[in-house]
């Protein structure tokens, strides 16, 4: 069974993700600080149903010096690393002029320093293994300008110029990277917005809704599957069109 | 002298996977004129990790790659000590 980590897989997109790919018949590793009760469910379901397996590691992602250690013991516990879906985020909304430095720091090292890192080391395992895949979770927020989100903006753009530079240094051993960009999706991250807001989204949306998280996890699920084995280096918008 | 075997056997089994030719695998030998480039020197060091158990490099303060492959060696052979 190929194994796929899943960071921030016990809640909103990444779990959706979870059970998409367990669904698939992967043995999913989701990474997270707390076990919610929606994936201890998810766990239970997947052992009873199966195709796959959903595995939980708890594991705070700010913790940048313990990645190391983390890769090692995920590789002793479950073996070769198949897949990689760098989704654990987090966002606070505010007015750079006045956002605390402590705040800004605190985003760019969970939502870039960390996948950063952790690609570092699970990319090593795929180099000795001989292949894999990487999907990096962005945001139509890294290519597109929302007032109030800069810092946020700032790390999910990052990721995209990770994923290319990346996916040309890594090719020749077989390991694509790639990035997928879901625009708003209902999940805690976005519950801030109002419902004015959200209409206002789905108004400017060429399909006049929001994506869910399936249609999200849906795309991770095709970067991840043998069909896109000659896609990489790029990115897919999930946005129901409101990029368009 | 194990370190030794683990690690030339290693450059010539990534060299033969990436189509590279490599030179004669001397102490003197400079890393950078070996024939491989910087990927394989990666895909070496971190199948190095799976063999031996340890990876210098993260361990070491500094971030000075050795020039040598004499230095490479050594720089494993102190690691595994
Ligand atoms: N929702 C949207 O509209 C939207 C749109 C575009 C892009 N995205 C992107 O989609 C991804 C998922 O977002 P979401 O909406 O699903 O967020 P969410 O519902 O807030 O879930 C975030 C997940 O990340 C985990 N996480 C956060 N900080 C962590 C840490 N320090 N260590 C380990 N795990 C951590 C959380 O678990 P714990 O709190 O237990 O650690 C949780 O599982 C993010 O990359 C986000 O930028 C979301």
């Amino acid at each position: 069974m190929r194994n796929v980590v899943v960071t921030g897989g016990s809640r909103g997109l990444g779990l959706g993700i979870a059970r998409k790919l367990t669904a698939a018949g992967y043995r999913v590793i989701a990474i997270a600080r707390k076990e919610s009760n929606q994936l201890t469910s998810a766990m239970e379901e997947a052992e009873r149903d199966g195709p796959g397996l959903l595995h939980f590691v708890p594991f705070d992602l700010a913790e940048i010096g313990e990645i190391r250690r983390l890769v090692t013991t995920l590789r002793k516990d479950f073996g070769p690393i198949y897949g990689l879906v760098n989704n654990a985020a987090i966002a606070f909304d505010g007015v750079l002029a006045i956002m605390h430095n402590s705040q800004i720091e605190h985003l760019v090292r969970v939502n870039t320093l960390s996948p950063i890192v952790l690609t570092k080391y699970i990319v090593r395992s795929m180099m000795a293994d001989g292949g894999g895949r990487i999907v990096n979770v962005a945001s139509v927020v890294g290519f597109t300008g929302y007032s109030g989100l800069s810092v946020y903006a700032a790390t999910k753009a990052s990721m995209l110029g990770f994923t290319r530079s990346l996916a040309r240094e890594v090719g020749r051993l077989g390991v694509t990277v790639n990035s997928v960009a879901p625009g708003f999706v209902d999940t805690a991250m976005t519950q801030n917005l109002d419902a004015e807001q959200r209409q206002q989204i789905e108004r400017r949306s060429a399909l006049r809704r929001l994506p869910d998280v399936d249609d999200v996890a849906n795309a991770v699920e095709f970067i991840l599957s043998d069909k896109a084995k000659s896609i990489t280096g790029t990115v897919i918008t999930v946005d129901a069109g409101n990029t368009a | 002298m194990s370190v030794r075997t683990d690690v030339v056997s290693l450059f010539e089994q990534v060299a033969a996977q990436q189509k590279k030719k490599l030179a004669p695998l001397l102490d003197e030998l400079v890393l950078l004129d070996s024939g491989l480039d910087s990927l394989c020197l990666a895909i070496i060091v971190a199948r190095l990790e799976d063999t031996l158990g340890v990876d210098p490099f993260t361990a070491a303060q500094d971030a000075d790659f050795p020039v040598t492959l004499g230095e490479f060696i050594r720089f494993y052979d102190d690691a595994v000590r």
